[in-house]
C-alpha cells in the first residue's frame, strides 16, 4: 500500500505524461465531466459517474483497422500508450469483461494491443455516483477486486493506493508516492469499502430477473411493450461499457484505395441482423430489446464474468440516458414485476 | 507487450480462374491462391464459408461450394444481391479479390460416416450443401445410402443443372427433385413442395442423418416431417444464414441466444438450437 498527498497528485499526473497520454477526468463546457488528455485547467477531482465509459479506450467508437492501398491491406495496429485516471470500479470491470470477450477464443489483434498498453487507475467509490448505481448487486464495485493497476482510495487530504500489477508498481514509483503503515493503511480501506459497501443499495430484481430469464418465463408481451415504446436511437449501447459489438466499413480515398474502419453497432438496430436477401431473424423491436438484455444477463460466460454476476456491471448508465426509460434497472424491474 | 503480427481480419488475395453463370442473378466463381498452389493448406471442410473482401465495397459471408476433396479450385456460388455481390459480378477471369477464412463448424463429416444421408436442399441452399454432397461422392465407401431431395421454386431456377442430371446416371445417389410450380408444363418430376418427395423415399431415422439447407420456410416443413418420421434431433443438420460480419464471433450480429452463429455454427443439429426461438 503506497499513500499519495492529493497536493502532489497534479505533480505525479504531469509525470506520467511524460511517459504515455494520461487520461483524467475534466470538467467541461456545459459543467459536463468528459475522460480526455489531462489538462490542469480543467482537471477535477469533484467528478461523479461520467457520461459515457472508458470503452473507447480500447474500442474507439470509429477506428480505421486497414490501410488499403493497391489491393494490399495494411493493419493499423495502435501503440498508443494509454493511462486512464479515476476511472470507476464498474468500468474497470467492464474492460476486464470486454477484454476477455475480445481476445479468448479468437483474438481481436486491435482490441488487444489497445487493453495491453492500457493502464489503469481505478477512484474507489465511497457511495453511489447517482441513485442508478447498483454494482454491489452485479459484484462490480465500488471498488474493484482485480484487473486494475492502481487503485486511489480517497481519505480525506491523501490517497490510499493499492498497487494491482508490476505496471502499477511502475507507476508508484513516481516521485510523491511514500509507503503506507501497512496495518493502519489496511484497516483504514476496509472501513472505506465497508462503508461504501453499505451505502450502495441491493436491487434485487436483477437476480429475480435472471432466475426468471433462466427459465423461460418471461412473457413476449413485456418485450412487445417495452419494443413500442423504443425510439431505436442505440443510446444505451454506447454508453454500456460492456457493449463491444460493432460494424465495419471502407471508406474510399481515390485510386482504389484507402481505409477499412469499424465503428460501434447496436443490436437495437433492425439493420443489425437484416440478411443481403432480405430476410431479418430478428423481426421486431421487441425481440431486439430482448437480445440485448438476454446477453447481459442471460447469455454471459464464467469466462467473461470475472468476478461479476453477469455482463451487466451495474453502472446504471442505460438507465440515466434511455430517453423513454428502457434502462436495465426499468426492465429487470418489469420482469421481476411480472406475474407468472 | 504482446505480439500483434497474427491478425485474424487480414484478408488474403485470391484471382478468379472462372466464372460460371448459372440461373439468373446467381454465379459460380473458381478461385485460385495468388501462388498458384492447390487450396490443401487452406484446411477447408465441407459447409464452412469465407469472408470475401471487394475494397470499397465491405466483406460478406459466402459459403463454400466446394469440397476439399478437390483442391485445385475453391468455388463459392453467389447470388447478386447487394453492394458487394453487385461489384462481385462486374469481375471476370484474373480479376483479384480477397478473403478471409475458412470459418465456422461445417458439417459433422465423423459423425456423418457410416451413416445413411439425406440431404434436403432449397433454391441457393444447395450451394453450401455441394460441398458436402461432392465431399460424400468422392469418398463414397464412407458412407451408406445417399439421398438428395433439391426444391427450387420453378425449372429455371435449378443451379448446377448439368452436375445435378449426371446424377441420373449412378446408381451411388438417389435423386429427387421438386419445383413450386411450374407454369409451362415442362418439369418431368415432382411439383410441389419439397417435403412432397419424401413419398417417393424409404427412410430409416435410426442410421439417416439429415442434413437441410435452405430458406427458414423449408426448414419448418421438412423438421416437422423428419421428426413425424422418427428422426431424433441430434440427427437433423442445419446451415444457418446469417449476417456473419466478422465470421470470428466478435461483431455479434450473427449471435442467437446463446451461440454464434459464425463461431458455434453455421451448422447446427435440431437439438442445439432447437430452444432458441429467432434460430429459424
Amino acid at each position: 500500500m503506497k499513500t499519495l498527498a492529493k497536493k502532489d497528485l497534479v505533480d505525479v499526473l504531469r509525470y506520467w505524461t511524460g511517459h504515455c497520454t494520461v487520461m483524467t477526468p475534466g470538467r467541461k463546457s456545459h459543467d459536463e465531466i468528459v475522460f480526455d488528455e489531462f489538462d490542469e485547467a480543467t482537471f477535477t477531482l469533484d467528478y461523479r459517474k461520467p457520461s459515457l465509459p472508458p470503452k473507447s479506450s480500447c474500442l474507439p467508437q470509429s477506428e480505421t483497422i486497414f490501410q488499403v492501398d493497391s489491393g494490399t491491406y495494411e493493419p493499423r495496429i495502435s501503440e498508443a500508450k494509454v493511462l486512464l485516471f479515476g476511472i470507476r470500479a464498474c468500468d474497470m470491470t467492464g474492460i476486464l469483461q470486454s477484454k476477455s470477450f475480445m481476445t479468448a477464443d479468437t483474438d481481436d489483434v486491435f482490441y488487444r494491443a489497445r487493453a495491453e498498453n492500457l493502464a489503469t487507475v481505478v477512484m474507489a467509490c465511497s457511495g453511489p455516483q447517482n441513485e442508478t448505481c447498483f454494482c454491489t448487486t452485479t459484484r462490480s464495485g465500488p471498488f474493484s477486486k482485480q484487473g486494475f493497476d492502481l487503485q486511489f482510495y480517497d481519505v480525506g487530504d491523501s490517497f490510499l493506493v493499492e498497487i494491482g500489477s508490476d505496471k502499477g508498481a511502475v507507476l508508484a514509483s513516481a516521485k510523491g508516492f511514500a509507503e503506507a503503515d501497512d496495518e493502519a493503511a489496511r484497516k483504514r480501506v476496509e472501513l472505506f469499502r465497508h462503508e461504501a459497501q453499505g451505502r450502495i443499495a441491493l436491487l434485487p430484481e436483477v437476480s429475480q430477473a435472471m432466475e426468471r430469464l433462466e427459465r423461460g418465463g418471461v412473457s413476449e408481451e413485456l418485450w412487445d411493450k417495452f419494443g413500442s415504446k423504443c425510439i431505436v436511437c442505440g443510446g444505451c449501447t454506447y454508453v454500456c461499457p460492456t457493449c463491444t459489438c460493432f460494424n465495419v466499413a471502407d471508406r474510399h480515398s481515390g485510386n482504389g484505395g484507402g481505409e477499412r474502419i469499424r465503428t460501434w453497432d447496436a443490436c437495437l438496430y433492425a439493420g443489425f441482423t437484416k440478411e443481403a436477401s432480405g430476410h431479418n431473424p430478428r423481426k421486431t423491436q421487441g425481440l431486439r430489446i430482448k437480445r440485448r438484455h438476454e446477453h447481459k444477463l442471460l447469455y454471459y460466460t464464467d469466462r467473461d464474468t470475472h468476478e461479476g454476476l453477469c455482463t451487466c456491471v451495474g453502472c446504471g448508465r442505460c438507465s440515466d440516458y434511455c430517453p423513454v426509460h428502457i434502462g436495465t434497472i426499468e426492465v429487470v424491474k418489469a420482469i421481476a414485476g411480472e406475474q407468472s | 507487450m504482446g505480439d500483434y503480427s497474427t491478425n485474424m481480419y487480414s484478408p488474403r488475395a485470391v484471382s478468379i480462374v472462372r466464372t460460371l453463370p448459372q440461373i439468373s442473378e446467381h454465379r459460380l466463381f473458381q478461385l485460385k491462391l495468388e501462388d498458384g498452389g492447390t487450396w490443401d493448406t487452406f484446411g477447408h471442410q465441407p459447409g464452412q464459408f469465407i469472408e470475401v473482401s471487394l475494397f470499397g465495397k465491405g466483406e460478406a459471408p459466402i459459403s463454400i461450394s466446394s469440397p476439399p476433396t478437390r483442391p485445385d479450385t475453391l468455388e463459392i456460388c453467389v447470388r447478386r444481391t447487394g453492394k458487394l455481390t453487385d461489384a462481385l459480378f462486374e469481375l471476370g477471369k484474373g480479376s483479384r479479390l480477397h478473403i478471409r477464412g475458412p470459418y465456422g463448424k461445417g458439417f459433422p463429416l465423423d459423425r456423418l460416416k457410416g451413416n445413411n444421408l439425406l440431404l434436403v436442399a432449397g433454391g441457393l441452399g444447395l450451394a453450401p450443401l455441394r460441398s458436402l454432397l461432392l465431399y460424400v461422392l468422392d469418398r463414397r465407401d464412407e458412407f451408406g445410402d445417399l439421398i438428395l431431395m433439391y426444391g427450387t421454386n420453378s425449372p429455371d431456377n435449378v443451379l448446377f443443372k448439368y452436375e445435378l442430371l449426371s446424377f441420373f446416371d449412378r446408381d451411388d445417389i438417389k435423386y429427387l427433385y421438386s419445383v413450386d410450380r411450374d407454369e409451362e408444363g415442362i418439369w418431368k418430376q415432382y411439383v410441389g413442395v419439397v417435403t412432397g418427395l419424401f413419398d417417393q423415399a424409404t427412410l430409416s431415422p435410426d442410421n439417416t442423418c439429415a442434413v437441410l439447407c435452405g430458406p427458414p420456410i423449408m426448414y419448418r416443413f421438412v423438421l416437422e416431417k423428419l421428426l413425424n418420421l422418427g428422426f431424433s434431433k441430434d440427427r437433423i443438420y442445419m446451415s444457418l444464414e446469417r449476417m456473419m460480419k466478422c465470421g470470428v464471433g466478435k461483431c455479434g450480429h450473427c449471435a442467437m441466444g446463446d451461440k454464434y452463429c459464425c463461431t458455434d455454427g453455421p451448422v447446427f443439429n435440431y437439438a442445439e438450437i432447437e430452444h432458441i426461438k429467432e434460430a429459424i
